[in-house]
């Protein structure tokens, strides 16, 4: 071969070369490229189910302990815990029905036990009075939903404020002759006016310690009567349209007698 | 420059190289907002070292998590202790919490890619 052959031969062996480690390099950074996505990946899976679990966690001992305070409050005036879940679910039908959000419904359904919440700083003296209590204890005992509120309304928590919200308005009456705020009509707030009616309703069906349990016959009565005076007439009337889905809660969370 | 010392914060790890131990060490979690220039000045100083290193270099990386950029760039580092190895011994000591499956996993990958490196898996 003459010299101008060879070193044309040598420059393409030296291209081959080149030519072959460039190929290599990419295709190594191809495959440490796809394996950096698989492990990222894999990461992100391991990393997405432990963030979900942790949220479900602080979900669950959020209501954990709204429902524990609120029995809590319930224990103290010997009332059962299964009241709390009542006017709960009741106070969720209602909300779904007055054409409130499924979220907000549910949000309503875990604050709703909180409602009684200022009860605990109600002398038992008064809270299990087994009679008639005098103008000045009603007085005191009136004092539960201002307290209650006290307690919750510092919070950011929107499931904490909204608990304020229900502590504080579910005495209120739509003719604007209830407490503490004695704020009439929708001027209540509307999980005020909806606990209202879900304690109301569940309170006078069940026994207390000045009270027996009322027949349905004679709460119907009532809830008619006080239409548009203790309560809004339109959660009335969603009441009465939907009373077998009320009576089945009632059902499936009745008190067991111990 | 003999040592880099830099302080681990809440995205980056803690970095060391003392040149006259021949010691390397990165510690912590790796999520850098750039990484390439987070880590330029310890690959540039390692290049440097490798020029005429100890006769034994201890790597001990302790990465509690990495994003993929890092990733990315350990496969650099590595190249470049790689290129090294010849010239030296070199230890890498991959530290990791037994309970750390990511780190476990990430560690076992990069001593498969790595065959001509030493490469110890040590359990905290």
């Amino acid at each position: 071969m003459i010299n101008s052959e060879l070193s044309l031969l040598e420059e393409l062996e030296n291209l081959k070369k080149d030519f072959n480690s460039t190929v290599d390099k990419l295709a190594k950074d191809l495959k440490r490229n796809y394996k950096t996505m698989e492990r990222s990946d894999k990461q992100q899976t391991r990393e997405f189910l432990k963030l979900k679990a942790l949220n479900k966690e602080i979900e669950d001992t959020q209501k954990e302990i709204i429902f524990t305070l609120g029995a809590i409050g319930e224990s103290r005036s010997k009332e059962t815990g299964n009241h709390v879940k009542r006017v709960a679910e009741y106070s969720k039908i209602l909300a779904l029905k007055y054409g409130i959000s499924e979220a907000d419904a549910e949000q309503l359904k875990q604050a709703s036990p909180m409602h009684d919440i200022g009860k605990i700083a109600i002398p038992d003296a008064i809270l299990n009075k087994p009679a008639r209590l005098t103008f000045d204890e009603f007085e005191k005992m009136k004092e539960h939903a201002h307290l209650g509120n006290e307690m919750l309304r510092h919070s950011n928590r929107p499931l904490l404020k909204l608990a304020a919200i229900v502590a504080y308005e579910h005495h209120e009456k739509w003719d604007g002759s209830g407490y503490p705020q004695g704020t009439a009509g929708e001027d209540i707030n509307i999980y005020g006016r909806i606990t209202a009616l879900a304690d109301v309703f569940d309170a006078l069906g069940s026994e207390r310690v000045y009270k027996p349990a009322w027949e349905d016959e004679r709460i119907w009565k009532l809830f008619k009567e006080e239409k548009g005076k203790h309560f809004d007439p339109k959660l009335i009337d969603i009441f009465f349209e939907n009373i077998d889905l009320f009576l089945e809660v009632r059902d499936r969370l009745k008190d067991t007698i111990t | 420059m003999p040592i880099i010392n830099v302080e681990k914060t809440q995205l980056t790890p803690s970095i060391l190289l003392d040149k006259n131990l021949g010691l390397v060490e990165i510690k912590g979690d790796s999520l850098p907002e750039n990484t390439q220039e987070f880590y330029k000045n310890l690959m540039s100083e390692l290049k440097d070292y490798f020029n005429s290193p100890q006769d034994k270099t201890t790597v001990n990386l302790e990465i509690t998590y990495f994003n993929s950029s890092s990733s990315k760039l350990f496969f650099d580092f590595f190249d470049l202790i790689e290129s090294a190895s010849e010239k030296c011994t070199i230890e890498i000591n991959w530290i990791y919490d037994e309970e750390n499956e990511s780190m476990e996993e990430a560690g076992e990958d990069f001593a498969e890619d790595f065959e001509a490196l030493n490469f110890n898996m040590v359990t905290k």
